[in-house]
């Protein structure tokens, strides 16, 4: 695709060039990939409440408002997490531009018009990306009711699939591509004409520090949010109503979570690092997570996002089924549990989603990161680096940044899974000797939990293959001359 | 019985090397049927303008490069025909090296790259290899940065924890490509001195490549090289006398091609 962009503009080929830039094709794939998601969420809503209207002649009510809520947050989520993708790999695309940059500074070019071409390269980005998901997302809808017509034994509902609104993802993803794109580039600002003249383009010291304003008000909403999650979980012994505070707890401490990833995340990666033992390779890969502390901790709260709701949802589940189970005295029936299994079951396929989006941003973050090393490299192999130590060193940057995640994101989503949980049922939760209200035990699931595990080192695998090859590949005479 | 390269009082050599980069009307020859010796425990400067080949030579003698022809001995072993695996750790244990720049892992601190050949071997100094780091360290003056992280040091810092690294392992030999490249002049001094320092009294055969005269001044012996071949094999030289070769040698090919 990028080589159509590049061939249908012959006269002037610099238009598109830059598509094929490592990075590009990557951040097309995420903006394909949460449009189509969004069509295909949109698209399924709206015949669920065609369906609904021709069973029950009525728009399905509280449920269907239900399913329309729920897309739409799940659509926020993977919108957010590609964002956090595409800031991310325009970020390190300028890292690795510095020198060009640096160039056209010292020609004249002002640091805003380099920034502005970026972002409108951000713009072209999404544009290609929406219009690819939107495509393939009608196509996906079409072929996805036309199963469930034949197979579901549903009665034949008519519903157009091309209607105006799944235009609405798209131009979203547009819009949040091109804002990444933008936030990506703030570092063109920093780029001084100088650094064309240097020798070096390697940072010498660890500048990522995020906005200290920024800092302040994460930990602000952390603070604030946790207090309502206490609060909701207290008021949750009296009446169910206090999952509403609970919510709005969870939403707002988890939102400054997210913001305050540069706080939050580099502390848990040095403490994962810090278990990979000694050895100079595992040293070596412990700390180049560490490198560009800000680009790492953003990778990782994209899987840890995924992670947190999956377990959220899994965990707030199985405790509400337990408790049903046990207020019921073992009546309630094996119907419930399987109703309760389908719908955690549902939440965690729609949320997995999200965590292929930041797959595909962990591939790119250890690509660029392979790429942007290259002389650091050749001087490790010069000096006696064998490639199998070279693939180790790799996968284990991989394993850092993901098991970080995964073990932040579990313990996070069994903590406001079981908020939850006890906001919601807390008042009708009963135990030996207490009349009403008490704690809700936290229930974890252990099948979801597994799938979690093994996800995340099948997802550690496939996201190391291409960077080890392009870093065993790196030919120490190659890599040192061209310094 | 083949004479070793021990026998001739060598550290490594090559013999009838050639090296040919790209192919049909694009090829290059670095290289042309050099032969040559790095003698053991001496200093020795390679030269000769860029694209003369002295990259080309020092990366093949290093085990960093496979020659298009001929052969190529580290000690009594040949590194011609070794596997990828078998070169690295050869360079690893057998080589040490003293790039211009960007001679450090970033994310080391001092002592975590002087040790890094060990580390890369899975194994600790032994007793004698940790007083000779020590030895090192102290001469090097490194005692107060072994906790620093390289972009914390000066450029002249940053090149003694290279040098100390290169010789932690007392390896059969140096190779020190453009050492001083990217160091003041003063700097550039010491550098050479402690490289010098190093072959004469502790007996490290030491290859530097160079387009530097003044660097070249302070080895043993000075190889000169022009299109691929040696031109010329001379005795330690003063930096007038190297400039005045180089001078002699720029114009040479200009008469060739007239006459």
């Amino acid at each position: 695709m990028t080589a159509v962009a590049a061939v249908s503009a012959p006269a002037r080929p610099r238009r598109a060039a830059f598509l094929t830039e490592r990075g590009m094709g990557a951040s097309v794939l995420v903006a394909a990939l949460s449009t189509a998601f969004g069509v295909i969420l949109l698209s399924t809503t709206g015949y669920l409440s065609a369906l609904l209207r021709a069973v029950f002649g009525t728009d399905g009510g509280t449920l269907g408002l239900m399913i329309a809520i729920l897309s739409v947050i799940f659509m926020i989520i993977a919108m957010y997490v590609g964002a956090i993708v595409t800031a991310n790999t325009f970020a390190t695309i300028v890292a690795g531009r510095t020198r060009r940059i640096a160039l056209m500074r010292l020609i004249g070019a002002s640091a805003h018009t380099q920034r502005a071409e970026v972002a409108r390269q951000g713009l072209v980005v999404g544009v290609i990306g929406a219009v690819v998901g939107l495509i393939a997302g009608v196509g996906l809808s079409y072929a996805g009711i036309a199963l469930a017509d034949a197979f579901l034994g549903v009665p034949e509902v008519s519903y157009a699939v091309v209607q105006a609104w799944l235009a609405l993802p798209a131009a979203a993803v547009v819009l949040t591509t091109w804002a990444a794109a933008w936030t990506g580039s703030r570092r063109v600002l920093s780029v001084t004409p100088l650094q064309a003249l240097g020798g070096s383009v390697e940072r010498t010291a660890e500048q990522a520090r995020g906005g200290a304003g920024r800092n302040v008000g994460a930990i602000a909403l952390i603070v604030i949010g946790g207090a309502l999650l206490g609060i909701g979980v207290a008021l949750g012994l009296m009446t169910p109503l206090a999952i509403v505070v609970s919510f709005f707890g969870g939403l707002i401490s988890f939102t400054g979570l997210v913001l305050g990833a540069t706080l939050v995340m580099p502390p848990a990666l040095r403490l994962v690092g810090s278990a990979f033992g000694r050895s100079a390779t595992a040293r070596m890969a412990a700390a180049n997570a560490l490198r560009y502390p800000e680009r790492s901790s953003r990778m990782a709260i994209g899987v840890v996002v995924g992670v947190t709701l999956v377990t959220m949802f899994a965990v707030a589940a199985e405790s509400a089924k337990a408790v049903m189970i046990a207020n019921s005295g073992g009546a309630m029936g094996a119907e419930f549990a399987t109703a309760m299994d389908l719908f955690a079951g549902i939440m965690m396929g729609l949320v997995a989603v999200s965590a292929v989006i930041a797959a595909v941003g962990l591939v790119n973050l250890l690509t660029i990161g392979v790429v942007q090393r290259r002389t650091e490299l050749g001087l490790l192999r010069a000096l006696g680096l064998s490639n199998p130590q070279v693939r180790r060193m790799v996968l284990l940057e991989a394993a850092h940044i993901t098991i970080t995640a995964v073990a932040v994101g579990l313990v996070l989503g069994i903590g406001y899974g079981w908020a939850a949980a006890q906001s919601l049922l807390g008042s009708i939760s009963t135990a030996p000797g207490v009349i009403a209200g008490a704690l809700v035990p936290p229930a974890v699931p252990w099948v979801p939990m597994v799938v979690i595990v093994v996800a995340t080192a099948v997802l550690t695998l496939v996201a190391s293959v291409g960077p080890t090859r392009l870093a065993t590949r790196v030919a120490p005479v190659e890599a040192l001359a061209a310094d | 019985m083949e004479i070793t390269t021990t026998d001739l009082g060598l550290a490594a050599r090559v013999t009838h090397l050639s090296k040919t980069f790209g192919s049909g009307d694009g090829a290059v020859r670095a290289l042309d049927d050099v032969s040559v010796g790095i003698r053991r425990g001496q200093f020795t400067a390679i030269m000769g303008p860029s694209g003369s080949g002295k990259s080309t030579l020092m990366h093949i003698m290093a085990g960093l490069d496979a020659p298009t022809q001929g052969r190529a001995w580290i000690g009594d072993q040949e590194i011609t025909g070794l596997r990828d695996s078998e070169l690295t750790v050869l360079r690893r244990r057998r080589v040490g090296f003293v790039f211009q720049s960007f001679n450090l892992v970033p994310t080391l601190d001092v002592m975590g790259n002087i040790l890094l050949p060990f580390d890369l071997d899975g194994r600790r100094p032994n007793a004698a290899e940790q007083s000779r780091i020590d030895g090192l360290i102290d001469s090097l003056g490194l005692g107060p940065r072994l906790r620093h992280r390289p972009h914390q040091l000066s450029g002249g810092q940053q090149q003694r924890v290279a040098i100390a690294r290169a010789l932690a392992t007392a390896p059969d030999l140096v190779f020190a490509d453009e050492p001083t490249g990217a160091l003041d002049s003063r700097t550039s001094r010491e550098v050479l001195a402690l490289l010098a320092v190093a072959s004469r009294e502790h007996g490290q055969s030491i290859a530097m490549v160079t387009h530097d005269p003044i660097a070249a001044a302070h080895a043993d012996r000075v190889l000169f090289l022009g299109d691929g071949r040696i031109v010329a094999d001379k005795p330690r030289q003063t930096a007038e006398q190297i400039s005045a070769h180089m001078l002699s040698a720029d114009r040479a090919p200009l008469m060739g091609a007239a006459s």
